[in-house]
């Protein structure tokens, strides 16, 4: 019901898989009803579909780990989040 | 008295370690080449201790509580976290000694640096401090700074951390030499339409500010104006503290790879310390 629950659910996610000092249960059986989500939110979720979490918000340091650990490349996913860039006009002084 | 006696920076980027060949064999040459460097300097200056600044991931901390600095004063920690990056999983030994003092400096200086007794490290440090160190002996004083979650400790205040902590380390009496290391940045975007781009323009601009010493210019920028560089290339802040550790001195740049295959703008420079011809 909450950005913030979407964006941990998928780091517990996103952890539960890494070789952390202790231990975890891995990602296996990992159980996303604990989280508040929307319909919409668990359904991106459980369909790993990157370009919707995206869009509801989850932080694009979490979208790229998210990315990795679901098991897509790098240039796999540009394609999926390109439909959402926009062209920039502001430059920056190392630009002028 | 504890002397830096080796500081430098160096970008990190995961598939530096996952994907080392991926890279065109001259960028990877020159950036590894570089790290061989400093890695030998270290050896032959007799290097005891390092701290190694880097950026915190969501591998610590996590939207409840995210410090704009953690200082990592603990006897061991762990890393690297990543079941994908092909380095051994292991504890790495802190310095609590070195730890401690630096947060008690840092605290009296007018900074809140949290701390941590065990922290687990992520690319961010474990693939820069393994080619520094590949037996991953070296006793290692982790920091790190939030460079990726609103609102950021801007980059002045990262380079004044810096200061403070450059005379922290030479005010330790328990250590006679120590290296003080930056891992991250130079340009990259991740998780966004751009993933993948280099920025080579603000990289060779921001290398060339630090040669130069012309820092004012750099600190002077909002988090807006870094974020056209990459929303990853707030890791900066690492480079900006080490920079202020070391003023007067500027930068030397040892090598430059915009590196298309890792995503990211390599860079290595390096405070020389023991070349006073870099001193301004």
């Amino acid at each position: 019901m909450s950005v913030y629950q979407l964006n941990r659910c998928v780091y517990d996610w996103v952890r539960a898989g890494e070789v952390n000092s202790v231990a975890g249960d891995g990602r296996v059986d990992f159980d996303s009803s604990a989280y508040e989500l929307t319909d919409e939110e668990r359904a991106a979720f459980e369909a790993r579909d990157v370009a919707g979490l995206y869009q509801m918000g989850l932080h694009q340091v979490l979208v790229n780990r998210f990315c990795r650990a679901a098991g897509f490349a790098r240039d796999d996913y540009r394609k999926l989040l390109e439909p959402f860039g926009h062209a920039e006009e502001r430059k920056g002084r190392w630009q002028r | 008295m504890a002397e830096i006696a080796l500081a430098y920076c160096a970008s990190h980027a995961p598939m530096m370690s996952s994907a080392r060949m991926a890279a065109p064999q001259a960028q990877r040459d020159n950036f590894f080449g570089a790290l061989t460097h400093v890695r030998e300097a270290a050896v032959a200056r007799g290097v005891e201790a390092c701290v190694v600044l880097s950026n915190e991931h969501f591998t610590n901390f996590f939207l409840e509580n995210f410090p704009q600095i953690c200082i990592g004063l603990g006897e061991k920690n762990w890393g690297p976290t990543e079941e994908w990056l092909p380095i051994d999983k292991v504890w790495i030994p802190g310095h609590p000694g070195l730890g401690n003092h630096i947060a008690e400096y840092t605290l009296a200086a007018g900074f809140d640096p949290a701390f941590s007794h065990q922290l687990e490290l992520d690319h961010g440090i474990m693939t820069v401090y393994y080619e520094f160190d590949p037996d991953m002996r070296l006793p290692l004083v982790p920091i790190v700074q939030n460079c990726a979650v609103q609102p950021l400790m801007p980059l002045r205040r990262a380079y004044a951390f810096g200061t403070a902590l450059g005379a922290a380390i030479r005010a330790y009496p328990g250590l006679q030499k120590v290296a003080l290391i930056g891992a991250g940045g130079l340009s990259h975007f991740i998780g966004n339409p751009r993933v993948g781009d280099v920025e080579e323009g603000f990289d060779r601009w921001f290398l060339d500010r630090l040669e130069r010493g012309e820092i004012e210019e750099i600190l002077a920028m909002p988090d807006s104006e870094v974020e056209l560089a990459g929303n990853g290339t707030h890791e900066i802040r690492s480079w900006l503290a080490v920079a202020g550790a070391m003023a007067p001195l500027n930068a030397t740049k040892l090598a430059y790879e915009p590196v298309q295959p890792w995503i990211t703008g390599m860079g290595v420079a390096v405070w020389e310390t023991e070349d006073k011809e870099t001193v301004r």
